[in-house]
């Protein structure tokens, strides 16, 4: 848990901002719909969920800009207790 | 042989043309030759943030219809040495211009001056193709908010795509205080979201206000935040190393929490 989430009652402006950033970024360098994104977001997922174990909710991609490209960020999360098939 | 520079955003109103006659009065002020250029056709402002419009007789229009020779368009400033303004034609249309004749100014320019700043117009459009025409290296300046962001992404793209490099971001009108309380987006995520070089950082200033009032750039004004900042970043474009001075973004409870991950 965060130190932080103590002491403070509701999230700050600035995480929401950064957060929605994000998400409208990856949409933008993506050029495609949100629609889209989760389509493939969920195919990618049914490939890897044949020899993974994940939670479909904990799946995130993103597009971060590398020096003069970008490079595509998906990040699958699984419990180490989880044996691949 | 100096270099072309333009200093873009996207988004309008987040200080291109405050931060173009800032800088270059201070490129000025460390004995550099200058060129500022407005290349906002039809929406000229730089010579009145220069407090110079009523010396504007020629603009880049008049150079490029060949009505006069470039050196005669060049209006001098009335405070530093070695400080010059070329005017956007105020009665054209951003599209009278094409991107070869702003090329061709910028070369010449650049043979006579060591630094040539062109202040871009908003938006993506021709204006701005034509601001970045002649550029050999960009910055980028942005507010700390969602919309400038998001646009100033876009533009780092397009002038990535236009192989104009390097591309430095100015963070500008940033308040510590209200990082601190958490209501605005950091230094440090803006650089982690944008991803690209950071040129410098202008803490916000209401003494900008009173300056463009009175035509005369920020960094003739002594011990002013916002003068000090642009003079530090005008250092860097110079080669000189300056560190970019820390702003106590961190809140009290950040610094325990980061006392405490340092720990573990």
């Amino acid at each position: 848990m965060d130190f932080r989430s103590l002491f403070t009652r509701k999230s700050k402006s600035s995480s929401i901002a950064t957060q929605r950033l994000q998400l409208i970024l990856t949409q933008d360098r993506f050029e495609v719909s949100e629609d889209s994104m989760k389509k493939l977001q969920l195919e990618l997922t049914e490939v890897l969920a044949k020899y993974f174990e994940f939670t479909m909710n904990s799946v995130s991609m993103s597009i971060k800009r590398e020096g003069n490209s970008y490079v595509l960020m998906a990040d699958f999360p699984y419990s180490k207790t989880n044996k691949i098939r | 042989m100096g270099k072309v520079i333009v200093i873009t955003s996207g988004k309008g109103g987040v200080g291109k043309t405050t931060s173009t006659a800032n800088l270059g009065t201070a490129l000025a002020m460390l004995d550099k030759t200058v060129v500022i250029v407005d290349a906002d056709v039809g929406l000229r402002n730089l010579d009145v943030v220069m407090g110079l419009e009523s010396r504007v007789v020629y603009t880049s229009m008049d150079v490029i219809e060949k009505r006069c020779e470039l050196s005669k368009a060049l209006v001098k400033d009335r405070r530093v040495e070695n400080l010059m303004l070329l005017a956007a034609s105020q009665r054209n249309r951003k599209d009278d211009i094409r991107p070869e004749q702003m090329q061709d100014i910028c070369e010449k320019l650049k043979e006579d001056y060591d630094f040539v700043l062109i202040d871009s117009p908003a938006g993506i459009e021709q204006g701005f193709h034509n601001a970045a025409a002649g550029a050999d290296e960009a910055i980028i300046v942005t507010t700390p908010d969602l919309s400038a962001i998001r646009d100033a992404d876009r533009i780092i793209g397009l002038l990535q795509n236009e192989g104009i490099e390097p591309i430095n971001l100015v963070i500008n009108r940033l308040s510590a205080t209200l990082v601190r309380k958490g209501n605005m987006i950091s230094k440090n995520d803006v650089l982690d979201i944008l991803n690209i070089d950071l040129l410098g950082v202008i803490p916000e200033d209401t003494g900008v206000i009173a300056s463009t009032n009175r035509g005369v750039p920020l960094v003739h004004t002594e011990r002013s935040p916002g003068a000090e900042a642009y003079m530090r970043i005008a250092r860097r474009m110079t080669g000189q190393r300056v560190p970019i001075p820390d702003m106590r973004e961190d809140s009290f409870l950040d610094q325990i929490a980061n006392w405490f991950s340092k720990k573990k």
